[in-house]
């Protein structure tokens, strides 16, 4: 009796138990709620005021790369390293240290991480520099050195024809490495191109390099791959002993090029060598801040000119903004969420539109912020890529920000 | 524990156990351009005979008067799940919901004087739309999904008296405190990823008050006859502390009548009308009556009944109908300490191109420890 009870309860239970599918496709007016979801899409020509362009960020011997470029009326830009020896002698063994009487040969290893696939018969050339090349050194320091010192051309598409990739007359090779998508050249360099010159320059030894192609000359190394390999001659009480020490790096790498960039100016310049950002101050507007859901925002920067730099090297304007506004110091804020990026084009006028929505709704979460924008090149003094946009001071093309926002939806209301 | 003590448990758990533990009715797509779908304040013994015997049930929250003639302290709970059929324009959607629109305890505290305490939902506004459309958007046509929901109810929080002044005249009074809340959400998908989507919700609270009475006639034996008035003030939705709508809530009128030619049969029937049309453009006045009859006073009884009327709020110049019938029966445990009531009630809606079509079952407990 008392199963055939539980079983009715439980029947009747079961038959009201909880489901629950309330969603229906909306059959408006008629049958959808009185409040809809309000847009707004505003031009803001008059927020973006006290914009002002600062260079120097990154300069050439804290750039990640070498440049090398030969665009003539464009730039012509020149890689330059100094690889560190090992003084007059060598050190044999713990009992034992020798003269080194000279190089047999030396091994160089660059990467290179960009280039032209459209540029034909690239070729590099290696110029002996002075050791003394610092970060002080300019493009007209080194233009004798680099007309009277070439110690060896290598062509990297002779050298990509060759079976194996490899010339055995000369013993360089090339590599592609089409993971990272870079080519790792491995030259010798004889003992005429590579002399170790011991007694003088503790074997230091610099050297500059020249790209050249038919066209569209243009390249980036990199400066951490960079390795040098000597392979040493050594008097070992009276006999010479062959050696070979440890893979050096750069010492010093940097790049030299000509014409110098622009004096800074009214514009707000982007890119370039050293690396250029200017600073956008926004009066963002509190009716969109305080009670609307920005939705799209998209920041319009006329450039005073075609964009300049070598035609492959087109780049990735950031907008970022900030912790505080001190200027030109400002720290940015690197967060990929609070960061809104454009691609920018060589040679291109059009407008450049960067959708800036990222930090649009972060200004409007906490407003505590500064609402500040800087904008800068992604990998700066990566390229001779620059773009000089109009500033708030020329009224016709003055930066601006389209802004589209959502009302505060009409919640409570029948 | 006695096996009364044990259903009480069971009526208080029953619904939490079903998972059903909301306090909202039935809901309707005729209440979402409304502040909502109107409960229904009957228990699921009225409710299956189409609500007629509503206003003579103590345990209905419909009139007070009834409560007079409760013998002891008794406990009701009702749960309902609804499958719903709306059909707008060829197009059919299923939805479902599962409800727990009553509970009232009523007692006697003197000899002339009975109180009850409970609630009822007075408005559900839970659903769910979903729209398909496109929007002219910095010179492109920008398509998107957009989704507004609502999930909640406004109960209505009811504290009856009733006296019976005399053999033949009963009356009673209650004052209802309206309070609910609303989860609300409004989201809008752009099928081009550059506009990010709108995200909105809010937490909606409504608040009101309204008073009742009602009159009890017994003009023959075996006949008797029910008035009932109804003012509620204003409905206010606030949020964020911020008062967002204010809606004027109707007045309301009914009567019935009871008519037991013998112990075992009963019929009954009533009518009301409720002013909704003060809630402002697209509401309308509405009529609704019921009829119906319980047969055999034993254990288990049979009820059956059928209601029609109007609904409150649609588009167009009339307001919808609505029409349903119900049966149900009920059953009594530990020696007629408890009630086991169930029924189940089919109900089809039109108005303003739409058709609604409701199968409901409807569970009820009630226990006289």
């Amino acid at each position: 009796m008392m199963a055939r009870r539980a079983a009715l309860i439980g029947g009747v239970l079961l038959a009201v138990a909880c489901v629950e599918r309330v969603s229906a496709p909306g059959a408006c007016p008629s049958f959808c709620p009185s409040g809809q979801i309000q847009i707004v899409d505003t031009v803001l020509t008059s927020i973006i005021a006290r914009d002002s362009a600062f260079r120097g960020y990154v300069t050439e011997p804290h750039a990640p790369l070498m440049l090398a470029a030969d665009l003539p009326g464009i730039v012509d830009g020149r890689p330059i390293f100094r690889i560190k020896g090992f003084g007059p002698t060598f050190v044999l063994s713990a009992t034992d240290t020798g003269a080194i009487l000279g190089a047999d040969s030396a091994r160089l290893r660059l990467t290179v991480a960009r280039r032209d696939t459209g540029a034909h018969n690239l070729s590099l050339r290696f110029y002996r520099l002075p050791s003394t090349i610092d970060s002080t050194t300019t493009f007209t320091d080194l233009t004798g050195p680099f007309t009277d010192s070439l110690v060896k051309t290598v062509n990297i598409d002779t050298l990509l024809a060759l079976p194996g990739r490899k010339d055995t007359l000369t013993g360089d090779s090339v590599v592609v490495d089409t993971v990272n998508h870079v080519l790792v050249l491995n030259l010798k360099l004889d003992s005429t191109a590579g002399r170790y010159v011991g007694p003088t320059d503790s074997g230091t030894a610099a050297y500059g390099v020249r790209v050249s192609a038919d066209s569209l000359a243009s390249i980036a190394l990199t400066k951490s791959t960079l390795s040098w390999q000597w392979y040493l001659r050594v008097d070992s009480a009276g006999m010479p002993v062959a050696r070979t020490p440890a893979l050096r790096g750069a010492a010093f790498a940097s790049f030299v090029f000509d014409p110098p960039p622009p004096p800074p100016d009214s514009t707000l310049a982007v890119g370039g060598v050293p690396s250029a950002r200017s600073i956008l101050r926004v009066a963002f507007p509190r009716f969109i801040r305080d009670s609307s859901q920005i939705i799209r925002g998209t920041l319009t920067l006329v450039p005073a000119a075609p964009v300049r730099g070598a035609p492959s090297d087109s780049f990735v304007v950031e907008a970022h903004t900030v912790f505080t506004d001190v200027g030109a110091k400002s720290p940015i804020i690197v967060d990929a969420t609070r960061t809104d990026t454009t691609v920018v084009r060589i040679g291109v006028s059009d407008t450049v539109r960067i959708e800036v929505t990222n930090l649009l709704q972060f200004w409007a979460s906490d407003t505590t912020r500064a609402t500040t924008l800087v904008l800068r090149a992604e990998q700066e003094a990566a390229s001779f890529s620059l773009i000089r946009f109009y500033p708030s001071l020329a009224q016709a093309f003055r930066p601006a920000l389209r802004i589209t926002f959502v009302r505060r939806f009409p919640f409570g209301a029948p | 524990m006695t096996r009364a003590t044990r259903i009480s448990v069971l009526v208080l758990l029953g619904p939490a156990l079903t998972g059903g533990a909301v306090v909202r009715a039935q809901d309707s797509q005729f209440g979402i351009r409304g502040p909502g779908t109107p409960g229904r304040w009957e228990s699921v013994r009225s409710r299956s005979t189409g609500g007629a015997f509503g206003p003579f049930d103590p345990l209905s929250a419909l009139t007070e008067a009834g409560l007079a003639d409760v013998p002891q302290l008794t406990a009701t709970a009702m749960q309902s799940a609804s499958y719903r059929d709306a059909e707008i324009a060829g197009t059919i959607t299923a939805l479902r919901g599962t409800r727990f629109p009553l509970l009232n305890v009523a007692g006697r505290v003197h000899r002339r004087l009975a109180i009850a305490a409970g609630f009822t939902t007075y408005l559900d506004r839970s659903w769910d739309v979903t729209l398909r459309d496109s929007v002219a958007l910095r010179g492109t046509l920008e398509r998107y999904t957009d989704e507004v929901t609502s999930d909640g109810s406004i109960a209505d929080l009811r504290l009856a008296a009733a006296s019976r002044l005399s053999r033949r005249l009963a009356i009673g009074a209650g004052l209802h405190l309206l309070a609910g809340s609303t989860r609300e959400t409004a989201e809008r998908r752009f099928d081009d990823t550059t506009f990010h989507t709108v995200q909105q919700l809010a937490e909606v609270r409504y608040s009101g008050m309204g008073v009742s009475g009602s009159l009890l006639l017994g003009v023959a034996p075996g006949l008797s006859v029910i008035g009932w008035a109804r003012a509620d003030n204003r409905l206010r939705a606030t949020v964020a502390d911020t008062t967002s709508a204010e809606t004027d809530l109707p007045r309301m009128a009914g009567g019935g009548m009871l008519f037991s030619p013998s112990a075992s049969v009963r019929f009954g029937g009533s009518v009301a009308w409720r002013g909704w049309a003060r809630a402002g453009a697209g509401a309308f006045d509405t009529w609704s009556w019921s009829a119906g009859a319980e047969i055999g006073g034993g254990r288990m009884p049979f009820r059956f009944g059928v209601r029609g009327g109007q609904l409150p709020f649609g588009p167009g110049a009339t307001a919808p109908t609505e029409f349903a019938a119900a049966a149900g029966t009920g059953r009594a445990f530990a020696q007629g300490r408890a009630l086991l009531d169930a029924g189940v009630e089919r109900l089809e809606r039109r108005g303003g191109g739409l058709t609604e079509r409701v199968w409901t079952a409807l569970v009820g407990l009630t226990v006289r420890p």
